[in-house]
């Protein structure tokens, strides 16, 4: 909800309810001045009734036109005076009107008689109108000067924040931005567009480092990596040495191989995150990136017997190329891997998504743990426990959703976007 | 042959330096872009190792004054930075190869091997090894005039095998050489065996000597004696 709405609203609440109130309290006071008014005239009418009988006997013609109905009923005992309201059909327009009526007892040659003198209530009704009337012309006049306030405020005052919004929104930390912004009148809003203008101004910064740090990282382990490499491989070529240390090396060989894997993965995964990598501007057809895969992997493929289906149409996500090999290579790979002898992979690619479902051993956990970096299933050695990693990582950047079912022997790995 | 390294960290430019020496290249150092720049004025190579970051200097501009002053030299970037947009810089700027640190320095060999055969136009780029002859355009090779037909795989195996001959080969260099960063999808090296047995059968059918030798517990050996 907008927050104008949500004023408006407040505003129409309580205006509202301050014109209930208004209305109530109008009409009330109203109508208790029309009342005195009844009934002052009621008791003016009573006087002259009173003293008509009294000293008349007779009443004058006069005398029943007081009030709008005059009633003279015989009675054995006198009662209480008293004033009533009620409502009383009119025969003429068959409906119900108000009257207020008083009653009082009148003795008159030893017989006690009850006078009643009635008055239509016919102004309380054309109060009642008058009253509904101008609260809803009023209301009507006030929502509309609301509305128009607030769009008209909505458009000028609010422009600058709907600006920052704006500028906020299409904010990308990649391009190392500073939001900055004309001065403003609103302090508010000169406030909010300082505090963005410096936020975006440390997260630049502090983006700047890190990237930094791990181009750093990566030339500070890479060098002595390679150092190292390069003595073993020395190292290698000396005649000198006898078997059991040419084994030995052989072991530091492949663990400083494994190192140097290891770091190149972490960095490769360090720099996704931190989107380094530019997101792509147009859709990649992905059907040469899994054709060129394929090839490279055929005799991996052939030695394990591994039966490859696929089912694929020229379409892809929106993505930097080289994220899509990326992407394509750990799925494939991973197919491959933990596949069994005599296995299959099935690939799909449709439009919006790209399944990659492979026979393996079942496995007993959520498959959606092996998503976490270094959670292996099994005893590969061989492998870094990065590849599905590194492949969440790079759907998450992209917008795309990637997840792992199993069932029995089936691995099934979706991309969707 | 004559190269020039240009690499700031001297532990490795040793080992390469001596690893080169071992194939009768000079082999000379420039450890900073001040001395490169110097030495690229003053001598001509036919290769240059190129490290990118080096402590006075971009490398990238020491290949652009190659590029400008000697076209015909060959350039081989060796970078701790693989980052795409280097590799893409480099190799637009006229690099005729990228090899991302650490790397195996046989694989170092192999490349600048092939970058100065296929700039030496003028001669022969034939490669030769005891009774093989590789006609490496037209990927073929022969023994003794008959031609033998080799995978792919097999093919990138002998080339890589004989540009690095008398030298000890691990098996991961190797595996690193014919799939790159699938390697590592190898649970273990027997793979690399089917090939090394494969194209040991199809060079001896042919009459070739037994060039192979295994290393136990290491790799192979590419050698005549």
């Amino acid at each position: 909800m907008k927050l104008l709405e949500r004023i408006f609203r407040y505003q129409l609440r309580a205006s509202l309810g301050v014109l209930a109130l208004g209305a109530v309290l109008f009409y009330v006071s109203v109508n208790h001045l029309v009342d005195q008014e009844v009934n002052r005239d009621l008791v003016r009418s009573q006087a002259k009734v009173s003293w008509q009988l009294r000293h008349l006997g007779v009443l004058p013609v006069y005398i029943l036109q007081l009030g709008d109905s005059l009633q003279i009923e015989p009675v054995e005992y006198a009662g209480r005076i008293r004033a009533v309201e009620r409502n009383m059909l009119n025969k003429s327009t068959n409906e119900y009107q108000p009257w207020r009526q008083l009653i009082f007892y009148e003795q008159v040659e030893g017989q006690m008689y009850q006078v009643t003198i009635s008055k239509l209530l016919s102004q309380r009704q054309e109060l009642m109108k008058a009253v509904v009337m101008t609260v809803t012309f009023i209301v009507a006049l006030l929502l509309i000067s609301l509305l128009v306030m607030n769009s008209r405020l909505s458009r000028r005052l609010w422009k600058p924040f709907y600006k920052t919004l704006h500028a906020l929104d299409s904010y990308a930390l990649e391009k190392h931005e500073v939001l900055t912004f004309p001065k403003q009148q609103i302090i508010e809003f000169q406030q909010l567009n300082q505090s963005v203008t410096q936020f975006t101004d440390r997260l630049a910064a502090t983006y700047q480092n890190l990237k930094e740090f791990t181009e750093n990282a990566s030339h500070e382990i890479q060098t002595p990596l390679a150092v190292i490499l390069s003595k073993i491989e020395g190292l290698f070529q000396d005649e000198s040495l006898k078997e059991s240390q040419l084994v030995a090396l052989s072991e530091i060989s492949e663990a400083a191989n494994r190192l140097a894997k290891l770091n190149q993965a972490l960095l490769l995964l360090t720099k996704i995150e931190n989107r380094q990598f530019l997101a792509g501007t147009e859709p990649i057809n992905l059907v040469p990136v899994i054709n060129r895969k394929l090839r490279d992997l055929e005799d991996l493929i052939e030695q394990r017997e591994i039966t490859v289906k696929t089912e694929i149409e020229p379409t892809g996500p929106v993505m930097h190329p080289a994220l899509a090999e990326v992407l394509v290579n750990n799925l494939l790979t991973n197919a491959i891997r933990y596949n069994v002898a005599c296995g299959t992979i099935d690939i799909t690619l449709a439009p919006g998504r790209l399944v990659v479902r492979n026979t393996g051993t079942p496995i007993n956990i959520d498959p959606e743990l092996l998503f976490e970096r270094f959670r292996k299933e099994g005893t590969h050695s061989a492998s870094l426990g990065l590849g599905l990693a590194l492949a969440k990582t790079i759907c998450q950047v992209n917008g795309q959703t990637l997840t792992y079912k199993t069932d029995g022997p089936w691995h099934t790995l979706t991309v969707d976007w | 042959m004559k190269l020039l390294l240009i690499e700031d960290e001297k532990a490795l430019a040793t080992s390469i330096q001596t690893y080169f020496q071992r194939e009768n290249f000079i082999c000379e150092w420039a450890a900073d872009y001040r001395t490169a720049v110097e030495k690229i004025n003053i001598y001509r190579y036919d290769c240059v190792l190129v490290d990118l970051m080096l402590p006075d200097g971009d490398g990238l501009n020491a290949v652009r004054e190659l590029k400008r002053s000697y076209p015909e030299t060959g350039i081989i970037i060796i970078s701790a930075k693989n980052s795409l947009d280097d590799r893409v810089t480099g190799l637009n700027l006229g690099s005729d190869d990228y090899l991302t640190k650490p790397f195996h320095l046989s694989e170092l060999n192999a490349r600048v091997q092939a970058v100065i055969r296929r700039r030496n136009f003028q001669g022969s780029q034939q490669i030769r090894f005891g009774k093989i002859q590789i006609d490496p355009q037209e990927h073929l090779v022969q023994v003794e005039q008959q031609e033998i037909v080799l995978t792919r795989k097999e093919y990138d195996l002998l080339v890589y095998l004989i540009a690095n001959k008398n030298r000890v080969l691990t098996k991961e260099s190797i595996a690193e050489h014919l799939w790159g960063d699938d390697a590592d999808l190898m649970d273990n090296f027997d793979f690399i065996y089917t090939h090394i047995k494969n194209l040991r059968k199809k060079l001896m059918d042919k009459g070739c000597p037994d060039y192979l030798k295994s290393i136990y517990g290491v790799g192979y050996k590419f050698s005549e004696q």
